[in-house]
């Protein structure tokens, strides 16, 4: 079976700090597949391998295979501009640019060539609707993006992300920073999106991922101590460790 | 025991008394920089409002000539603003994009070999510029435009944007620099090249700290003297053409001050002509201060 | 998207143009002066009278005033430094003497020299004299003093003071024996910074100090000259024009050497002090 994603012997180092070890993960299409583990772990960075965000970072190396559609996204002859529209991204902490709400959602399909006005319009109507901006923020689209409230920024963010039509979302623990009411309006929207957009989310909470995610992988030190169907994982861990982290024996 | 009490409390009297004398003399010697800019405006004013109350609008004719007494500053204003036009022309352009160079595409070791060098840069005296004004640019002005001779407006811009170089190019690039990575990290995260960031994203950004970069710069230029008055002509009149010698404001001051004898008319209009470039400086200022506070919320300030 | 790709090359070539412009004309500026002034220039020079073709009195001069004026400004700009961050950061007085620094930063030069000549010369009696310029270089100074200062003692780590404190030292006593001395070199940057930047200086001292060529002063209350009012000045009277560019650009090299050590020793302080402590002392 051909995954939307795949790492095939991912190594990572910050340095001389070895962060993945021989990472194989595999995101099925149309799924949302849950990051978990302690702090430091390496969620985060194995996130930002999947869109070669990675090579932002001073010092960081990476050695293996990181397959979107079976082809390697580290290929020289790839371009690594559109691995990163097809491969969207949401920060943990809301970032919006220092623009107008509007804008911020223009931004995207803007640099990959849309010119038309009317044509923008209507993607940064349909992407606020789909994070359920719109009717907050229709009235001001002219606004700072900074005026709206952190909720409303990580929404614009995921809007801005969806932009640009992308295939697969990453999400850093997207809610993290966010009040609970909040928080299940994005875990809505991730399963709206789930039909149509491969998920990957990484996150702290245990109960996010088992509402939101159809498949888990466990990281601890770097490595993949399991993966499965969530129910499974969460039910019935394979992993000793795995037991463990979910009862709560250690952060 | 009394007295051993009594010993103690004195101890701890000395002991504030001394703190606060400390405090107070340090508080006193602060304050002296206070002082010096109240009697900096003070005097130059009280000095220069005797040339106002005396010439009147005379001050703003449009016929300067020290020797013969006619003091009307209005083609010193003119030139003076002429040439630092000019001088930004040359700089504005040249110093912001080096500014974006250094900040977004300069490896780092020629990154720390070129700052060193704007620093240099603005660290060499303006009579130094002044000099090579004489020796180097206006024998080449005089060639290229076939002129009587090199000491022209032209060749004072050149040498003023020079010395505005390194305001712009530091500021700028510190600005740019300052530029939150969460902003560069938004953009490129949804497939923009470096450069689409940096016009789409850090360029605006940084806007308001480069433009106030320019101000400063300006300012600066406006208020320069030596290199100014060494290399524009001191031939005052109002032109438009770069390529006649002209006059400037401080230019006129640092050569009609050294012949005036207290109480002069030429001691009290060079006064008037600070009084006048001080208004000018100030203006600029405070408008590069203000563009600075406008600076949108979540981008650096300076 | 080629046309992007082909772009991303582009720009940085093209933005590496007006850089080098930016370095080609700092190189251009160096190596003229310093050919015209070395053509020139001799050790015979340096030592000779300015009345006998030599620039002597000049070079020391500018030593005089240079010296004086560092001393003045030092004190003044750290007891002030000091005043700003240890004893009341951020208290009303300091708000108004950081404005008044940063506006007294933005004064034209040739507005001291005005000053210096009506309130230092006249006022206060002090006529055209070294103690003049000592005292108008010393308003000029202040604001890289200052704020060069305030750097290198915020960069004392609090736990030094802490420690200081905890083991009963008042408050002026941690700064006279652990703030300054740790801060020393920072101080000493900001100092030697502000020197250079006034040691080329010329219309203020030309109007407070040295409006004419001058003998070297046996007395503060004495005229000098520096090599900036020399240079002026000999531009100004010296009636064979290729003679006064000759000891002009003579002069010019001196000047040029001395600020360009300046710098440098500021420099090297920063670098050898930020290797061993880490950020310390600016």
């Amino acid at each position: 079976m051909e995954y939307k994603m795949e790492t095939q012997n991912l190594n990572v180092w910050y340095g001389d700090n070895h962060v993945l070890k021989d990472v194989d993960l595999k995101i099925l299409e149309n799924q949302v597949t849950a990051l978990i583990g302690p702090s430091g772990c390496g969620k985060s960075t194995l996130l930002m391998t999947l869109n070669r965000l990675i090579e932002l970072i001073d010092g960081a190396r990476v050695e293996g295979r990181v397959l979107l559609d079976g082809e390697d996204i580290y290929n020289h002859d790839v371009d690594v501009t559109d691995i990163r529209r097809r491969v969207g991204m949401v920060f943990q902490k809301p970032n919006p640019l220092p623009k107008s709400i509007y804008e911020n959602v223009a931004y995207g399909p803007r640099i990959h060539g849309v010119r038309d006005k009317k044509k923008l319009d209507r993607i940064v109507k349909k992407s606020l609707q789909a994070v359920g901006l719109w009717d907050e923020v229709h009235d001001r689209l002219n606004d700072s993006a900074f005026n709206l409230s952190v909720g409303q920024q990580q929404r614009l963010c995921i809007a801005r992300a969806l932009a640009v039509k992308p295939e697969v979302l990453l999400m850093d623990e997207p809610c993290s920073a966010l009040d609970p009411t909040t928080t299940r309006r994005i875990e809505e929207v991730i399963r709206a999106l789930k039909t149509t957009i491969t998920v990957v989310i990484v996150t702290h909470n245990m109960h996010q991922a088992m509402r939101v995610s159809d498949y888990t992988a466990f990281l601890y030190m770097g490595r993949i101590a399991e993966y499965g169907e969530t129910e499974q994982v969460f039910e019935n861990p394979k992993n000793p460790l795995t037991r463990d982290y979910i009862n709560g024996r250690f952060g | 025991m009394k007295r051993s009490r009594t010993y103690k409390e004195l101890k701890y009297l000395i002991r504030r008394l001394a703190k606060d004398r400390v405090v107070a003399a340090l508080s006193a010697v602060s304050s002296l920089p206070i002082f010096v800019l109240l009697l900096i405006i003070i005097f130059i004013t009280w000095q220069g409002l005797t040339a106002f109350r005396m010439l009147g609008l005379e001050m703003f004719g449009f016929r300067w000539d020290a020797e013969y007494g006619y003091f009307g500053a209005t083609p010193l204003i003119f030139g003076s603003i002429t040439v630092v036009a000019g001088a930004l022309l040359i700089a504005i352009p040249i110093g912001v994009l080096s500014a974006i160079f250094l900040a977004e595409y300069a490896p780092h070791w020629l990154r720390d070999v070129v700052k060193p060098m704007v620093e240099l840069l603005a660290a060499i005296p303006s009579i130094i510029y002044g000099v090579f004004a004489l020796v180097f640019v206006a024998p080449i002005i005089k060639e290229v435009f076939s002129l009587p001779s090199g000491l022209v407006a032209l060749t004072s811009s050149m040498i003023l944007s020079i010395m505005t170089l390194p305001t712009i190019v530091s500021i700028s690039s510190e600005t740019i620099s300052a530029v939150p990575k969460e902003y560069r990290r938004a953009s490129i995260a949804l497939g923009a090249t470096h450069w689409q960031t940096v016009k789409g994203v850090v360029i605006p950004t940084a806007a308001p700290g480069i433009v106030a970069s320019i101000i400063l710069g300006f300012g600066r230029a406006i208020g320069e003297t030596v290199a100014v008055a060494l290399a524009i002509g001191a031939r005052a009149k109002v032109s438009w053409s770069l390529l006649e010698p002209m006059h400037a404001l401080t230019a006129a001051i640092i050569y009609v001050f050294p012949e005036a004898a207290y109480g002069e008319m030429s001691w009290y209009v060079c006064f008037g002509l600070g009084v006048i470039l001080f208004a000018i400086t100030f203006a600029v200022n405070t408008v590069a201060g203000f563009i600075l506070r406008k600076v949108p919320k979540g981008v650096v300030q300076l | 998207m080629r046309q992007r790709r082909i772009w991303e090359k582009i720009v940085p070539l093209a933005l590496s143009i007006p850089a080098s412009i930016v370095v080609l004309t700092f190189l251009v500026v160096v190596v003229v002066v310093g050919l015209r002034g070395i053509g020139v220039l001799s050790w015979e020079m340096v030592a000779t009278s300015i009345y006998h073709g030599g620039i002597a009195e000049a070079v020391v001069g500018t030593l005089y005033l240079l010296v004086g004026a560092a001393i003045m400004a030092a004190v003044v700009g750290i007891a002030t430094a000091v005043y700003l961050v240890e004893y009341a950061p951020g208290g009303r007085l300091s708000r108004i003497v950081t404005q008044a620094l940063n506006n007294l930063a933005g004064v034209p030069t040739i507005i001291f020299g005005l000053f210096g000549a009506i309130f230092f010369c006249r006022i206060l009696g002090l006529g055209v004299s070294l103690l003049s310029g000592w005292l108008i270089l010393t308003c000029m100074m202040l604001p890289i003093v200052v704020r060069g200062s305030q750097e290198a003692l915020r960069m004392v780590p609090k736990s030094f003071r802490d420690a200081a404190q905890a083991l009963g030292a008042s408050k002026w006593r941690t700064i006279r024996d652990v703030v300054l001395p740790t801060a020393a070199p920072g101080l000493a940057t900001s100092v030697i910074l502000g020197v250079s930047r006034v040691a080329g200086e010329t219309a203020a001292i030309l109007f407070v100090c040295s409006p004419v060529l001058a003998p070297l002063p046996k007395s503060p209350l004495e005229p000098t000259v520096a090599l900036a009012t020399y240079i002026w000045l000999v531009l100004m009277t010296q009636p064979d024009p290729e003679r006064a560019l000759a000891l002009a650009s003579a002069a010019c090299l001196v000047l040029l050497v001395v600020v360009m050590l300046l710098n440098t020793v500021a420099y090297a302080i920063r670098v050898y002090y930020r290797r061993r402590w880490g950020r310390i002392g600016v």
